[in-house]
């Protein structure tokens, strides 16, 4: 069943990473973010736009491969696709480049996420609804569901997540505070960081005002401006290019065990809120890959709350189900523990780029350039957001 | 400013429940060839393959899932503080809907909740749960 899956291991990896600043308002359309965050990456693998022949995209983007292309003066595009929804996309974004790549369809492919998060598109507002008269839902959105009865955010369905968890497995606010802190560990290493300079302890954690119980200000990620995007091709192509190449192991998708339909709220209505697709995308990646649990050295794991990470940890086998809390209460995620994670600070404390910052930070953790480099790091696990399906990408330094 | 963000109606697999909200009924899709719940609501059962699946009348009981207590506003029409709950029905175990109380709420899990309809301006009615203090 895997003969391709493991026929395809390494033979595709990042080329190039670039980013823009991340920041609270970039006064630039979404675009020129897109734009200058491509043009990094090429500069940095030593292409041009012209040697780009694919664009994979992510759904929640503004910006389509034609609006890139033009932008960057692409003239060759022969491939094109998209992948997500949201969090979702980026893991599997490079995994559509790498299985373009294979099938033939492209030899270059540019894959980006870019959004104005803080100055124009506030995830956090219900931004779904107008303020007169609104009528909601409908169409396989299920939004009638919810919206009409007050859940309106991703920090509320998480908060009903969080709350979940808490009643099975005695979770605590202490469990969490303790994921925000290591975060802002690695964060104060990283001068790229929106809270760079700013230290986290457990008393600001916990005197943090309460936004939708149980989670508070510091469970919540930076709403952010900016973007991010990577090159992918082939290995044996990238080697003769400007950086040592990522060698990309395997990706993998998942769904969890009682999967509704819609895109975030009717996981409320699964009969266990707190199963994740990262479970099954975990289990079919390391397979995939050859690489389990044990054998990864750095894990870049997608944080739009504290809780996501929790349940990750769990997910991805890093510990049992239920035990998320004390494992990250342990020290394991911290500098020095047996597990770093979200090295340049995550979403909760660099800034919030829908996942494909993970993906950057990952690439130069396997190249060895990471603001808070570990040490002889052979792998690296990224995952997604765990709404509404899993995924995860594997990593391997060259 | 209308005083109720309202469900969208005539959806042609979810706007049944909507209607009955409307005549103060409280409903749930099944499976009428072998029982399974469906929910969010469509029309065909993945569990036996079948489309003969129906909408069935609950009592209105349920028990308390998961919930949280809004204290940072992020609309108009819903100040806050005010609580999201997440119940499940006594008469359909695995279908659980999702209401509104407004205020903030000491709740604990598994706690008994019966519905009430909300009257909207439109004619119709939300279906919304409250702690059943009779049992
Ligand atoms: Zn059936």
């Amino acid at each position: 069943m895997d003969e391709l899956a493991i026929a395809a291991r390494d033979k595709c990896a990042i080329a190039g990473i670039g980013v823009t600043e991340f920041m609270k308002d970039s006064r630039r359309s979404v675009l020129s973010l897109a734009t200058e965050a491509s043009l990094a990456a090429l500069e940095d693998a030593g292409l041009r736009p012209e040697d780009v022949d694919g664009i994979v995209r992510c759904p929640h983007d503004q910006i389509t491969h034609n609006d890139l292309a033009s932008s960057l003066g692409i003239p060759d595009l022969t491939y094109w696709g998209e992948v997500g929804p949201g969090g979702v996309g980026p893991c599997a974004q490079v995994g559509q480049a790498m299985a373009a790549i294979m099938g033939g369809l492209a030899t270059t492919v540019l894959v980006f996420r870019s959004l104005n998060g803080r100055s124009e598109d506030r995830f956090g507002q219900g931004g779904h609804m107008t303020k007169s008269a609104p009528v909601v839902g409908g169409r396989a959105t299920y939004d009638e569901y919810f919206l009409p009865f007050g859940l309106m955010t991703a920090g509320q369905t998480f908060a009903l997540m969080t709350q979940s968890h808490m009643n099975k497995f005695g979770t605590t606010s202490e469990q969490l505070g303790h994921i925000a802190i290591v975060c802002r560990e690695y964060a104060n290493h990283n001068p790229r960081a929106q809270m760079g300079d700013r230290t986290l302890t457990m008393e600001d954690y916990l005197s943090s005002r309460m936004i939708s119980s149980p989670l508070r200000l510091f469970d919540f990620c930076l709403e952010t401006d900016g973007a991010a995007a990577v090159i992918v091709t082939t290995t044996e192509r990238a080697k003769n290019l400007r950086q040592k190449p990522v060698l990309i192991r395997a990706q993998a998708g998942g769904c969890p065990p009682d999967m509704r339909g819609g895109m975030m709220f009717p996981i409320v209505m699964r009969d266990d809120p707190t199963e994740i697709g990262g479970k099954k995308a975990g289990e079919t990646l390391y397979r995939k890959a050859g690489i389990g649990p044990d054998e990864i050295d750095v894990a870049q794991i997608y944080d739009c709350f504290t809780i996501s990470i929790l349940l990750q940890l769990e997910a991805y086998g890093f510990c049992k189900k239920g035990e998320g809390g004390p494992f990250a209460a342990s020290g394991a995620l911290r500098p020095g523990g047996s597990l770093p994670i979200n090295t340049g600070g995550g979403h909760l404390s660099e800034g919030y780029i829908h996942g494909m910052g993970h993906v950057v930070e990952a690439a130069r953790q396997m190249r060895g350039e990471s603001s808070y480099q570990i040490e002889g790091a052979e792998t690296c696990l990224v995952t997604g957001g765990p709404l509404p399906t899993g995924s995860a990408l594997m990593l391997r330094r060259a | 400013m209308a005083d109720r963000v309202l469900p969208r109606k005539g959806d042609r697999d979810t706007g049944a429940f909507f209607e009955a909200a409307d005549r103060r009924e409280l409903v749930y899709k099944a499976c009428d060839d072998c029982g399974t719940v469906i929910n969010p609501p469509r029309a065909r059962c993945a569990k036996c393959g079948g489309w003969n699946t129906s909408w069935k009348q609950s009592a209105g009981k349920a028990r308390l899932n998961t919930w949280s207590v809004v204290h940072q506003q992020v609309h108009p029409l819903f100040p806050a503080p005010y609580t999201i709950v997440v119940v499940e029905l006594d008469d359909a175990p695995g279908i659980r809907y999702v209401g509104y109380m407004d205020g903030a709420h000491d709740l604990h899990e598994g706690m008994a909740m019966r519905v009430r309809f909300e009257p909207t301006e439109d004619g119709g009615a939300l279906p919304q749960w409250m702690p059943d203090n009779a049992e």
